[in-house]
């Protein structure tokens, strides 16, 4: 990706009279009219006043977009069907504020924002998404009405980013055949602290779960014992796709996004097979994200 | 989005309404004020949610009782008055309905077109810096409006839009004149009931004992008067505007019944015809340009006899000099006249027979004087100076406030009992005398001097200076100016200077006399009504003809072709000026060099493996490819240091830092 920093100015912005403008164009006629009828003077002056203020109002409006930049920051991963939020950079020449600027896709999100006090600013504006995969927001469309309403400034940015759209996270329901790989459940590596397998039971320390308390134990001593766990990495758990009694690229992407979610909820280790591309098993953010983009990115040219 | 004027939106919009209505209390019935302050309280108090929106019941109601209350207040229909009261209804009712920003801009709109109208109503220099400010309002409410920046507080809202609107309209100035001299002036296209302000001012077509006396308590201004070359001496500015020939017995009149202006202007085109051919042009010119102010009648004042007369005025064969229409807005006259002219060498005979005319009977007395004095004297002139010289030597006073005289044989009360009078009752009396002898003669009612301005070198005319006056026809010698008064009171003596002091500018000496010798308030003041005479003259008076000869003299020759190329190149350099002004011709160029040089610097970087991510502030950047590239590190800082610096304080020398970042540049390479 490459700088994309352009200023708007004469190339890019677009800029006609707005139908108010009309509206004024009709006032002006009519006062012009009236000064004619009645040869008087003020009422022609008037008239030229409102004309001179219509032609200049377009270079104000102008005004009000040239020199904006407008960048493309960055997008927060999404599911698909949720909204993706980009965020957008904007930066103004100082002492040439910029108010009430639009910023819209068309049929989606629009947003007002003023660069009155500082020379730039941060927003976000979120977009739809319908697919998975890579998500290129379209051209954004900034614009103004600034300051009288009288004329319409618009210009089109390519925002230069993109974001992940993971999988719509959709469980299915079948039977538990072959998610709990078993052959290689030989030794593994003891992960303490765990929560997957009984590791014995030692004094409690506060701040044990009350889930993990051995009950039994008090009842006989009047003491706390916490029950420990331990986990195994080769009791790890395995997403594989192969192993899925499901058709369609999609559903079963859906089905495993789910799956990403629910162990990660449930702080499990867990490892991600995908035809063409395996993750060694893990946990936690990192390990949960690099998963979700594997599922986002399958089959997707990673761009 | 949100299309919803907020309240902030809608105070903005009363108060230009306000502003845009107030002048009008002055011209219109004054209770649509206080009900466009209740349609606005209305308004606020349902934006603060203290009242429900009225229904569409309640407002036809209001709307009704609106017109309703017009009807009654006399207003005629259709009439500019009506539509004008008529859209300031509707200009205030909008406010209870106002909701979405269209409406607003509606308001607004409407607004614009009724700061114009009320221009028709005045003119003044007063009036059109009103007008100007009501239209800076009007823009800031319409940018008010459309947007609120949230940052602001109120306050500053309130003055950044103001001042916003006051610098876009000033900007917008120099192409309004342009247009304003330029764009061309068409011929109405028809004729609408004008109803403004019927008040008639100034000097009337029937003389009571007492009308001028009236006026001369007045010190509003009747006109104003260029001379082309030197101005002719104070004592023969007579300023004639109407001939009164009847005289009922108390009231002088034009005529023996009650003519109106269309009545008029047949006489002046039959019987009554001027004849410039029964005129005998002698000695030299003098050439005028006389602007006349409001006055709602068709009289006009010119020294006596105009014969040049531009513009579309009627004249009569009294030698009048008329107004096609009544005087409604300020009005420029130019005209030349010979003031040595022989008038009326031959007398018309339905002239003499106006200029004879007495009532059948009453003031014995004075006819008996005019026997005995024309007996005595063995020709006209020899009884006109004896009348003359009567009204000298015997204990005859000038005053403004002289006894009343009665409903009948007021010539014998004045000549013989009170012998106590303003102008009105010398001119008539003196009259009265001459055809009681078989004279000709007539009342001239009109203006008497003026005041010079010296800072603007023009005349000055105020209602204090009207007069009358007679004039008496004699063979050979056509129509003669006398001024019985001058007899009197060549000063105008009786009344006191402490009096005079008191109603400033009532006591009407030759106006040497004038109260304002203040010397500095003098000048101040003269200084003020040069000004306004400019306005009148320059702005108000610019109409088609004006507009020709300025370009004349300005082009010389007129053709399309030298027109076209002036307005062009004038409105040329001023969306030039705009450009500049608006930092839209130059700032955008630095702005692009600086960024461009950023982006040279980026791909330097990106050579070396160092890419920049979109929108990673340059800041951080710089960090990352200082770590990167340790050995052009110092150089990485100083680059972006340089260009934040550029960005964000414009204020820094900017050439230097340029040369600097590209220097920089150089030695990255």
């Amino acid at each position: 990706m490459g700088v994309a920093e352009v200023a708007l100015g004469r190339r890019n912005i677009y800029i006609i009279p707005s139908k108010t403008a009309l509206g004024l164009v009709v006032i002006i006629l009519l006062l012009f009219l009236l000064g004619v009828n009645f040869q008087n003077s003020l009422v022609y002056a008037v008239s030229f006043w409102l004309l001179a203020l219509l032609l200049l109002n377009i270079f104000y409006t102008w005004r009000n977009l040239a020199g904006l930049v407008v960048t493309g920051v960055g997008i927060e991963p999404c599911f698909t069907g949720e909204k993706a939020v980009v965020e957008i950079a904007l930066a103004c020449p100082a002492k040439q504020p910029k108010f009430a600027l639009q910023l819209a896709w068309p049929g989606q999100d629009a947003l007002q924002v003023n660069l009155a006090t500082t020379s730039s600013a941060r927003v976000k504006l979120s977009h739809g998404t319908l697919h998975r995969g890579l998500f290129r927001p379209p051209r954004l469309q900034v614009s103004t009405r600034y300051p009288t309403g009288l004329a319409l400034a618009w210009a089109y940015v390519e925002l230069e980013v993109q974001g992940l759209v993971y999988p719509r996270p959709v469980a299915q329901t079948f039977a538990q055949t072959g998610e709990h790989s078993t052959t290689e459940t030989e030794d593994g590596v003891e992960i303490a602290e765990g929560s997957s397998d009984f590791g014995g039971i030692r004094v409690y320390r506060p701040g044990d779960a009350p889930k993990h308390i051995h009950w039994g134990k008090y009842a006989q001593t009047g003491k706390l014992y916490t029950k420990a766990f331990v986990d195994y990495a080769s009791h790890a758990l395995w997403l594989d796709w192969q192993s899925l009694p499901l058709q369609g690229v999609e559903v079963r992407l859906s089905h495993l996004c789910s799956q990403v979610l629910a162990f990660h909820q449930e702080q499990r280790q867990y490892g991600l097979k995908l035809p063409g591309k395996t993750i060694a098993p893990g946990k936690g953010e990192a390990h949960k994200a690099q998963c979700l983009r594997a599922l986002a990115l399958y089959g997707v040219d990673d761009g | 989005m949100d299309k919803q004027v907020t309240y902030s939106g809608m105070i903005w919009l009363l108060a230009a309404q306000l502003v845009v209505m107030l002048p009008f209390v002055f011209h219109l019935p004054f209770w649509l004020l206080p009900v466009v302050l209740f349609a606005a309280g209305w308004r606020l108090w349902v934006l603060a949610g203290g009242a429900v929106q009225p229904g569409n019941m309640t407002k036809l109601l209001l709307v009704g009782l609106g017109i309703g209350g017009l009807l009654l207040s006399g207003l005629q229909f259709p009439s500019l008055e009506a539509m004008s009261a008529l859209l300031l209804l509707g200009f205030a009712f909008k406010s209870l309905e106002v909701i979405r920003r269209r409406d607003a801009v509606v308001v607004v709109f409407i607004g614009y077109f009724l700061v114009a109208l009320h221009f028709l109503y005045t003119q003044t220099m007063l009036a059109g810096l009103y007008g100007a400010f009501s239209l800076v309002v009007l823009t800031g409410a319409m940018i008010g409006v459309q947007q609120v920046v949230e940052e602001f507080s109120a306050a500053q809202n309130v003055r950044f839009n103001l001042r916003l609107a006051g610098v876009i309209l000033l900007q917008c100035l120099p192409l309004m004149v342009l247009l304003f001299v330029f764009a061309p002036r068409l011929q109405p296209l028809w004729s609408l009931p004008l109803m403004v302000d019927q008040a008639k001012t100034g000097v009337s077509d029937h003389m009571a004992p007492g009308d001028i006396e009236k006026l001369s308590q007045s010190d509003e201004l009747a006109f104003r008067v260029t001379f082309k070359g030197e101005r002719p001496p104070q004592d023969q500015l007579y300023w004639r505007g109407l001939v009164l020939n009847h005289f009922d017995g108390r009231e002088w009149r034009q005529f023996d019944d009650a003519y109106d202006l269309e009545r008029l202007k047949y006489a002046a085109a039959h019987e009554y015809a001027f004849h410039p051919e029964n005129m005998q042009v002698l000695g030299d010119p003098v050439e005028y340009e006389a602007v006349y102010e409001k006055s709602g009648q068709p009289w006009l004042f010119t020294l006596t006899p105009a014969l040049k007369v531009d513009g579309e005025v009627l004249q009569a064969a009294d030698y009048r000099v008329m107004a096609a229409q009544d005087v409604q807005a300020p009005l420029l006259l130019k005209a030349t006249s010979y003031p040595q002219s022989l008038r009326d060498v031959q007398l018309d005979p339905y002239v003499r027979q106006l200029a004879l005319q007495l009532p059948t009977g009453g003031n014995p007395r004075s006819r008996d004087l005019a026997q005995r004095l024309r007996a005595q004297a063995g020709s006209e002139q020899a009884y006109i100076d004896k009348v003359l010289a009567r009204f000298r030597e015997q204990q005859f006073y000038y005053t403004l406030h002289p006894p009343t005289l009665g409903e009948s044989d007021t010539i014998d009360g004045f000549l013989f009992t009170t012998q106590r009078g303003f102008c009105a009752h010398y001119a008539g009396s003196f009259v009265f005398l001459m055809r009681a002898a078989g004279i000709p003669a007539r009342v001239v009612a009109g203006y008497q001097g003026g005041e010079w301005n010296a800072q603007g070198k023009y005349l000055t005319v105020h209602q204090y200076d009207a007069h009358a006056w007679a004039e008496v026809w004699q063979a050979g010698k056509g129509w003669q100016r006398v001024d019985p008064t001058a007899m009197i009171a060549p000063e105008r003596t009786e009344q006191g200077l402490e009096a005079a002091v008191q109603a400033e500018g009532s006591f009407l000496e030759n106006n040497h006399f004038s109260t304002r010798n203040v010397a500095w308030l003098k000048g101040l003041r003269q200084k003020l009504d040069a000004v306004q005479y400019g306005w009148q003259r320059w702005v108000l008076g610019y109409d088609g003809e004006a507009q020709m000869g300025f370009l004349q003299a300005l082009l010389g020759e007129l053709t399309l072709a030298k027109v076209a190329v002036l307005v062009g190149g004038l409105g040329g350099a001023i969306v030039l000026a705009w450009l500049l002004l608006l930092g839209l011709a130059r700032r955008g160029e630095r702005e692009a060099l600086e960024h461009q040089l950023y982006r040279r610097f980026c791909a330097l970087l990106a050579k070396r493996g160092v890419v920049r991510e979109a929108g990673y502030a340059p800041g951080a950047f710089a960090l990352q490819a200082a770590q990167a590239l340790p050995t052009s590190a110092a150089l990485i800082r100083e680059f972006t240091q340089v260009y934040e610096k550029l960005c964000y304080q414009p204020d820094a020398d900017g050439q230097a830092a340029i040369k600097r970042l590209k220097a920089l540049l150089r030695a990255l390479k």
